[in-house]
């Protein structure tokens, strides 16, 4: 290592407020590499318009908007949801030992299985009922959810990130050290 | 155990902020830290080419497609160094807390 350290003369380091400010300084590039990471708040709205692009596709029964309107609309919200991960990964990957983990994960499956849950519930009951437009309104219905819990989600998944590497970023030395 | 170490060449102010934003990532793209930081591109490199010598910094260079990306990553010397130097910073906070009154040699800030 070329900046092997020797103890340094008194006077030298900083006072406790340049210390307070150093560590603040670092808190917050570890915020700014964490929400660079996270999904941008448009995307949430894309996947709506994109489900009500469908839902109401779906109602409309003339085969051609169907024909042409799911699969387009399907298309996009894949290469969009596709493109998150690439798109990020191209600039910055946070550090493995602040990544969401299991906790992340689980948000994250729970809110695909709440946005099915009301979407095909929405949806089925609905037409049970014979209520007009069943799958655009469930399809409705699914994206005020993502658009509600989606950000949502999200801010949770970023400070589950910060809570990691700031509790990394505690326990790692010892903070009393062999001074 | 690790020791807390105040580490002068992390301490820079820019070098701090380039370091920090390694540490919470696994590796980061050289337009990245500059865009994120408001360097310019000599500004970055002259801090990354210190940072490298001094073995706290690895430099990546490769090409996707015709296009050369340059990225930056934390190496474990520099990982160490970066933490060591946060536990002296949180043990001169500590200290300036517990003896308000005291300056800073008096304090024994320097984690050594």
């Amino acid at each position: 290592m070329g900046n092997t350290q020797q103890p340094q003369p008194a006077g030298t380091g900083a006072s406790g407020a340049e210390a307070a400010a150093a560590l603040a300084a670092i808190q917050r590039q570890q915020g700014q590499v964490i929400e660079s990471v996270l999904v941008p708040g448009w995307y949430w709205w894309a996947m709506a318009a994109g489900m009500v692009a469908i839902g109401a596709a779906r109602d409309s029964g003339d085969l051609i908007v169907e024909a042409i309107t799911i699969p387009l609309a399907a298309l996009v919200m894949a290469v969009l949801t596709g493109a998150m991960i690439p798109a990020v990964r191209r600039r910055v990957q946070v550090h493995s030992a602040t990544q969401p983990g299991a906790r992340g994960a689980a948000a994250t499956f729970g809110l695909i299985l709440l946005l099915d849950g009301v979407i095909l519930g929405t949806a089925a009951s609905l037409a049970a009922a014979r209520v007009p437009y069943p799958a655009t309104i469930g399809c409705a219905a699914g994206a005020a959810v993502i658009v509600i819990a989606g950000p949502l989600v999200n801010r949770y998944l970023g400070r589950l990130m910060l809570s990691q590497a700031r509790q990394q970023m505690n326990d790692a030395p010892q903070a009393g050290g062999t001074a | 155990m690790r020791t807390a170490r105040f580490d002068e060449l992390i301490h820079a102010p820019t070098r701090l902020e380039i370091v920090s934003l390694l540490a919470a990532a696994q590796w980061a793209d050289f337009k990245y830290i500059r865009d994120e930081l408001g360097l310019s591109d000599s500004a970055l490199s002259k801090q990354l080419s210190t940072l490298e010598s001094a073995g706290y910094v690895e430099i990546r260079k490769r090409f996707v497609g015709k296009r050369p990306r340059t990225s930056a990553s934390l190496s474990t010397a520099g990982r160490q160094a970066f933490e060591q130097h946060v536990a002296a910073l949180q043990r001169i906070i500590a200290r300036s807390q517990q003896d308000p009154e005291a300056g800073p040699a008096a304090r024994g800030i320097l984690g050594h």
